[in-house]
């Protein structure tokens, strides 16, 4: 059985089952806004297996981290990326 | 001295051409960037995750064969998981990147067993969080045990639609309408490919029962012409496509939904093939382009083979029993031997089926036309089928000058999720052919200038 932990995303608590990936685990959540592209739009998990880069967020600091291929860890901080960064 | 092999991807070909290579002696490095093997359709989720199984009986079964057999010579294979295959030139020199280190592979053969990604047409909304492709979709499903929508709405063409339809209700999720493109019927009409691909015809079958079942609503020949919402998808409106490919007036359907699963065909990774200088063609129900091989998986470059659905559209099935194939030629060259005659037979028999179901992946040329002059095309880069009708009326008609000018494909994906569309686009606005637009260039995926900066001494098989 997979054990359970938290991480925070845009500073709310949310939970995920070890081993998971972080889009999993938010769209679990019901957060489907994952990043903002350049020109404003709102963008989520599309491919949801690493090719399309549009799930791209910043976890513990460091931008451009694909939701569908990072594992969430307990404590992760993850924000949505707005633009570039 | 052995044979040295370097093989990329470890989904169903290239395991049966890494299994296949090491019965024969050669000493076989293979590739992956996923953390486990298994490819896209055998993906295999975090051990700690024991996700309850929606798939047919026999496709788990194949894949729990396979595994088991690769398990079994794991420890003969220079496996490298969670590595990333950027560069391929003609020389057969393979670049790869684990984090911020790469290293250039030289071996006597190397096998691309690179798979395929999904497809999908630019229409209004498309972007908005909550479309998503439906073997996505099924990844999450299948290997991390999470509902990808509640109520979801699923489009597109081939069997992919249905089976994540029946899996998504399987899990308990609530589909509100399918929409086939074609009618699967339609391929059922030949009844000796019937036979011939009795074994996926009853997994497909046990897929379409449990829709029934539910009975969910179907739409065939309708297709997504708009996706509402903002920060998250609300409702998807289908509207239906006549004979010629055009949108019939008054067929609008909206409907309200947290995910839209679209699957409109595949496209090959053939990426590194093309930058290996391998001579190319372009089939659109086959994968779009395609290396050009013999039937023993031999491209027009000496000592590269493709193999599997990256070498041409044919299913899971085809995919390993090509791979074994042409693992064997990459191994020994022309002694084959009595076993693989016999895996020979059986996939021409595969084959057979294939070919009947490659019909339902036609996609009519209208199709192109839905979005409008403010839709996304390039999503990575925001450029929209307005620009790119500029660019093509500017006399900018080969990909790279289409580029240039407008950005397109220039993002993060490196075009695969848009080039095929600009291909298309560029037919309908500007005559000219998917096969003169192609111009494959470095690199294959993104990489760090850390990794390449650290490059490791070269090293073979």
């Amino acid at each position: 059985m997979a054990t359970s932990f938290e991480f925070s995303f845009e500073g709310r608590a949310v939970a995920a089952k070890e081993g998971q990936s972080v889009a999993a685990a938010l769209i679990a959540a019901g957060e489907r806004w994952l990043r903002t592209d350049e020109a404003g739009n709102p963008k989520g998990a599309v491919c949801a297996i690493g090719f399309c880069w549009e799930c791209r967020l910043n976890v513990d600091g460091v931008p451009d981290s694909r939701a569908c291929m990072t594992e969430a860890r307990p404590g992760m901080v993850v924000r949505r990326q707005e633009g570039l960064l | 001295m052995a044979r040295s092999l370097v093989i990329v991807g470890a989904g169903p070909a290239g395991m049966a051409a890494a299994i296949e290579a090491v019965s024969r002696g050669a000493n076989v490095s293979l590739i992956d960037e996923a953390a486990r093997p298994g490819g896209q359709i055998y993906r295999q989720g975090h051990p700690a995750l024991a996700a309850k199984s929606y798939a047919a009986a026999g496709e788990l079964a194949r894949k729990r064969r396979l595994l088991e057999r690769f398990a079994a010579v794991a420890g003969e294979i220079d496996y490298r998981p969670n590595t990333t295959a950027f560069a391929l030139f003609p020389s057969r020199e393979l670049h790869v990147a684990v984090g911020e280190t790469s290293e250039a592979l030289r071996s006597d053969a190397v096998l691309l067993a690179t798979g395929v990604r999904e497809l999908a047409f630019p229409f209004p909304g498309w972007t908005t969080p909550g479309v998503m492709f439906a073997g996505g979709a099924q990844a999450l499903l299948k290997t991390q045990q999470v509902l990808p929508g509640r109520r979801a709405v699923i489009a597109g063409c081939g069997a992919l639609p249905l089976v994540v339809t029946a899996q998504l209700l399987r899990a308990g999720g609530t589909v509100k309408a399918l929409a086939p493109l074609h009618p699967l019927g339609r391929a059922l009409f030949d009844l000796s490919a019937l036979w011939r691909g009795r074994e996926v015809v009853r997994e497909g079958l046990g897929y379409a029962l449990s829709v029934a079942q539910a009975s969910v609503e179907r739409l065939t020949g309708f297709v997504p012409v708009r996706a509402m919402g903002r920060e998250r998808l609300e409702a998807a409106v289908l509207q239906r496509l006549d004979g010629e490919g055009r949108l019939v007036p008054g067929t609008e359907r909206e409907i309200a939904c947290d995910l839209l699963a679209l699957n409109y065909g595949f496209l090959a990774n053939g990426e590194l093939a093309a930058m290996a200088g391998a001579e190319m063609r372009h089939d659109a129900l086959a994968g779009g382009w395609l290396p050009q091989r013999d039937e023993l998986g031999r491209t027009s470059v000496p000592g590269l083979f493709v193999a599997g659905d990256g070498a041409e559209l044919r299913g899971a099935i085809v995919a390993e029993l090509d791979g074994r194939i042409v693992g064997a030629v990459a191994a020994s060259g022309d002694e084959l031997g009595p076993e693989i005659a016999h895996v020979q037979s059986l996939r021409r028999r595969h084959l057979v089926f294939q070919q009947a179901l490659r019909e339902t992946f036609r996609l009519p040329r209208g199709i192109w036309s839905i979005a409008r002059d403010d839709t996304a095309v390039c999503r990575c880069e925001s450029v929209t089928l307005g620009q790119l009708r500029r660019s093509f009326a500017a006399g900018h008609l080969s990909l790279n000058t289409v580029k240039r000018s407008s950005r397109a494909g220039m993002g993060w994906c490196g075009g695969r999720s848009c080039l095929h569309a600009v291909a298309a686009l560029a037919e309908i606005h500007g005559g000219k052919t998917p096969e003169e637009m192609m111009t494959p260039r470095p690199l294959a995926r993104p990489v760090t200038f850390a990794a390449l900066a650290h490059q490791r001494k070269a090293g073979g098989a």
